[in-house]
């Protein structure tokens, strides 16, 4: 069982670190003219304060639109949306939208303007003096894992796909807004550096806790970064919502077990984190060491590698005994096929790293790069047998999602689903506006009754 | 020259930079040749227009004028007609600017959309009417002189600037107008700070359309007495004097190549970094 | 403005279709050279920045100063006229050649040399006319322009509309005056739409469907 969902199970630590603020749309409906369908339709969802949840669905499905609702970026027909228990439906929408982070696909930079005006944008609306924007925009290149001192004024175009991505999130982050909307955040960026963001992002969360709702077309992402995931139908019927454990463990229905696709077993490898499982110490060196001494600590701990870290403890190089006799000095150089992973990666992506290591492991680091331990597929399969076992377990927190609209056929699996959480849980601790939640437990038995 | 003007680029990009650690010297070096190529046209225009002029100078100091000639060619007097054909091209330009960048502005507003094509086929409608046409069609309702020149000249100009203020705002990226709402800025602020700055380079290449469609087009203003350089020609047909029609005529495309060159100059500096 | 009309409908009729045979006849030829010039000059980088600048710097000459320059070597008539309007109508049509021709995917251009079409056949049977639909958009835009063109070259006494405009002018308040002048610009106008439309179906029957927009 991962510690996400741990967390979620006791409300009364809320207030310890998170900063996110909980979201409530109460039977939102989105119409357009012209078009006979709503495109959502009496939607009823609850997003848990610090918490990262996850908005999955074929495309046209509705989940943008929702997503977009939530920072009124498109305005509801009907329904409430409610931001810690306040009615945000009718409040100035700029006003509100610089309480919302939001990142779109290609972090969505102004071309014309640097890095660090880019970053500025919302804290300059907000009217802070100019000390404490250029500490802030730095604060948050760091929190990024970008050079400030680099990266400060540069332009967009000066930077990778992956870079600028950061910079997107450094900018919706800005003004330390308790809610972060992203929209396909990591689209438009290869595979390998989708991976190393993903890690990021679910570094910078554990760090914040903001609630972020993040909407995208993929599953694995989904499970891989939410605590809650959201599985939308077209019409924005949301069809399950639950903690990816069970939506992998037990899904609702046809359309869900289609969606999450073949090989649900081996996703439950994404589930566990590395931070989740026992790391094996390794030796450590710094440049400049005679590598002979080095070489005596190794063989005096019976390992085959040393790890060799920099100034601020980042692994530039991991060398075998081989590479050690030959050495006189531990040289600087860094390498740049050196096995990596984040210690918020899954064991699915360490396992990857480590299978085209050399070393048939991979090295561990954790915030701002910092080594921090050896993962071998000894400790994987390890986790896998004890995953299995977890995901019998089951919690009984979710939040509630359900629709009340008129498409009640095709939601009626989905109803099923949020009502047997929604029931057992005690909605008035979850949810800070007491009245929408007994409004909302109230259709959520009722629900359950037909 | 060349080589004297290459080393001059080299060091402004160095010390334009020194802020960026990152750059290396073969970035700094690649940049200093792009900067090189981006100006060296520039550079040729400007050399180009100050040849002609010195040749024209040359072959009138060396051709026998008659009295006529020498008085119509008076320095002073070509001097005045410059300044008469730049007053009637800038003041144009300044009221064309006024007018057609707010309309672009707000036929590309979400209100007035649907307007923004049947606006545009009738502006391009209009452009099909000779220049020279227009011109002598309001003097007969305005009367002649400055101003029934000035009016026909913005209505010949305001299409370029028009229909580039709309292309531009256009094609700015929409998602990028929708992370500035996003992130809280108002319709204003997404339209003055992130819009208008993305579609300065496509208007500011409209903007120097017009002032070199106004150059050539305040040539017809002298038919209505309007001033400008276009007298030199009328009065080298009339009076048959060769040396006042050609020096008119090259006076009017160097003033125009002028202008553009002056343009582009504009466009290259206020382009916004990091386009 | 009636009995104008109808009283020189036929001196109307003439002078428009001189105006427009003018300009089509200049248009054909201007077609011609831009294209041949874009031909040998779109293989070499240089050679089309070099085509690119003479484009730029012809189409910013006014109209009116080339006239003027060519009254003093060419004296009045069609002449000058005729020269006036092919320059200028050329330069547009040479500048979308250029990019039309240099604008083709190099595989494709591949694809017909390695198929064993020579450079010239290449040229005719896949560069040409897959250029074609942007020649075609230079072709219109210059059409437009020296419509207008050709109405100023009536300075020089060149045939075609412009002569109402510079009658009417010259005879500012006289009978007729104002009349002569709105029919010289309304004609422009109107041969200008026509010749559009014509371009627009010469580019229905010439652009291949595979291509097309």
């Amino acid at each position: 069982m991962s510690e996400s969902s741990k967390a979620a199970s006791s409300p009364s630590t809320s207030a310890n670190g998170i900063t996110g603020a909980s979201i409530l749309l109460d039977k939102v409906t989105k119409r357009y003219p012209g078009q006979a369908t709503p495109a959502v339709d009496g939607l009823t969802m609850e997003i848990p304060a610090g918490k990262m949840v996850m908005f999955v669905g074929p495309s046209g499905c509705g989940k943008t639109t929702t997503l977009k609702m939530i920072n009124r970026l498109i305005e509801p027909t009907e329904g409430k949306i409610i931001l810690n228990g306040d009615d945000v439906t009718a409040m100035d929408g700029d006003k509100l939208r610089r309480k919302m982070g939001y990142v779109i696909q290609a972090g969505g930079l102004f071309p014309h303007m640097t890095v660090a005006t880019n970053i500025a944008i919302v804290p300059k609306m907000l009217g802070w003096d100019k000390a404490r924007i250029a500490a802030r925009v730095d604060e948050l290149l760091e929190l990024v894992s970008l050079d400030p001192g680099v990266y400060r004024d540069r332009f967009p175009k000066e930077l990778s796909g992956g870079q600028q991505q950061r910079v997107g999130v450094a900018r919706a982050l800005a003004a330390d807004p308790p809610v972060l909307l992203m929209d396909e955040p990591f689209g438009a960026v290869d595979p390998i550096t989708r991976l190393r963001l993903q890690d990021e992002l679910i570094n910078i969360q554990a760090e914040l806790q903001k609630t972020i709702v993040c909407v995208t077309h993929d599953f694995d992402e989904a499970v891989k970064l939410g605590d809650w995931i959201a599985v939308f139908n077209e019409g924005a019927q949301l069809v399950q919502y639950d903690t990816p454990e069970r939506i992998l463990a037990d899904p609702a229905d046809d359309f869900v077990e289609n969606f999450i696709g073949s090989g649900a077993g081996l996703k439950q490898l994404t589930l566990t984190r590395v931070s989740e499982v026992g790391l094996a110490e390794a030796i450590v060196a710094h440049p400049g060491d005679s590598a002979s001494s080095v070489m005596s600590r190794v063989n005096a701990a019976g390992h085959g590698h040393a790890v060799i870290v920099d100034e601020r403890s980042r692994p530039i190089s991991w060398l075998s005994r081989r590479q050690l006799s030959r050495l006189d000095v531990i040289g600087s150089t860094t390498d740049p096929k050196l096995p990596v992973v984040g210690n918020r990666a899954t064991l699915n992506d360490a396992l990857d790293t480590m299978l085209v290591s050399s070393a048939g492991a991979a090295l561990v680091t954790g915030r701002r790069d910092v080594f921090e331990g050896v993962i071998d597929v000894k400790t994987v399969m390890d986790a896998i047998t004890a995953a299995h076992e977890a995901a019998a377990l089951e919690s009984d927190d979710a939040p509630v999602g359900l629709n009340t609209g008129t498409m009640q056929r095709v939601s009626q699996p989905a109803a099923d689903g949020g009502a047997a959480a929604g029931t057992e849980v005690d909605a008035g601790t979850e949810v800070d506006a007491g009245n929408e939640a007994t409004v909302m437990a109230a259709a959520t038995h009722e629900q359950a009754a037909e | 020259m060349s080589a004297a003007l290459n080393e001059s680029a080299l060091t402004q990009s160095e010390t334009g930079d020194a802020g960026d650690e990152a750059a290396g010297p073969i970035r700094t070096a690649a940049y200093a040749g792009g900067l090189w190529r981006s100006w060296r046209g520039l550079v040729y225009q400007l050399v180009g227009i100050a040849a002609v002029l010195f040749g024209l100078i040359i072959w009138l100091a060396n051709t026998g004028l008659s009295a006529t000639e020498l008085t119509t060619l008076a320095p002073a007097a070509l001097w005045g007609y410059t300044v008469e054909h730049l007053q009637l091209t800038l003041v144009a330009a300044v009221i064309v600017l006024v007018v057609a960048i707010p309309l672009g502005v707000a036929l590309t507003r979400k209100r007035l959309r649907f307007l923004s094509a049947p606006v545009l086929i009738v502006a391009n409608i209009g452009q099909a009417a000779p220049a020279i046409g227009l011109v002598v069609l309001l003097a007969f309702w305005l009367g002649f002189g400055f101003w029934a020149a000035i009016v026909s000249l913005v209505l010949y100009a305001i299409l370029p600037v028009l229909r580039n203020t709309m292309v531009g705002l256009q094609q700015v990226d929409q998602r990028l107008v929708e992370a500035g709402r996003g992130m809280g800025m108002s319709a204003a602020a997404v339209l003055f700070k992130v819009e208008l700055p993305l579609a300065v380079p496509v208007m500011l290449s409209g903007i120097r359309t017009a002032l070199v469609l106004l150059v050539g087009t305040a040539a017809l203003a002298t038919f209505i007495n309007g001033g400008g350089l276009g007298i030199l020609i009328t009065t080298g047909v009339n009076l048959k004097l060769t040396s006042v029609l050609i020096t008119g005529s090259v006076l009017v495309a160097l003033l125009a190549l002028f202008i553009d060159w002056f343009g582009r100059v504009v466009e290259h500096l206020a382009r916004p970094k990091g386009l | 403005m009636l009995d104008f009309l109808v009283g020189r409908f036929n001196q109307i009729l003439f002078s428009g279709w001189q105006h427009f045979s003018l300009v089509v006849q200049c248009l054909i030829l201007a077609t011609i050279l831009a294209v041949i010039i874009a031909a040998l000059v779109y293989r070499s980088k240089a050679l089309i920045s070099a085509a690119n600048s003479v484009s730029a710097v012809g189409l910013t000459i006014p109209s009116f100063a080339l006239i003027g320059l060519l009254i003093a070597p060419f004296g009045f008539g069609v002449l000058p006229a005729v020269i006036v309007v092919a320059f200028f109508a050329t330069l547009p049509i040479l500048r979308n050649a250029v990019v039309g021709l240099s604008g083709i995917n190099p595989a494709t251009v591949e694809a017909a040399r390695g198929i064993g079409m020579s450079r010239f056949r290449t040229l005719m049977q896949v560069e040409l006319p897959m250029a074609w639909p942007v020649i075609l958009a230079g072709v219109r835009v210059s059409a437009q322009m020296v419509m207008g063109v050709a109405a100023v070259a009536a300075y020089a006494l060149g045939p075609g509309l412009g002569g109402f405009i510079f009658s009417g002018l010259s005879r500012l308040g006289g009978a007729n005056s104002l009349e002569s002048v709105v029919t010289g610009v309304v004609g422009v106008i109107i041969l200008a739409l026509i010749l559009d439309l014509l371009l627009i179906g010469l580019g229905r029957l010439t652009i291949p469907r595979g291509i097309r927009v």
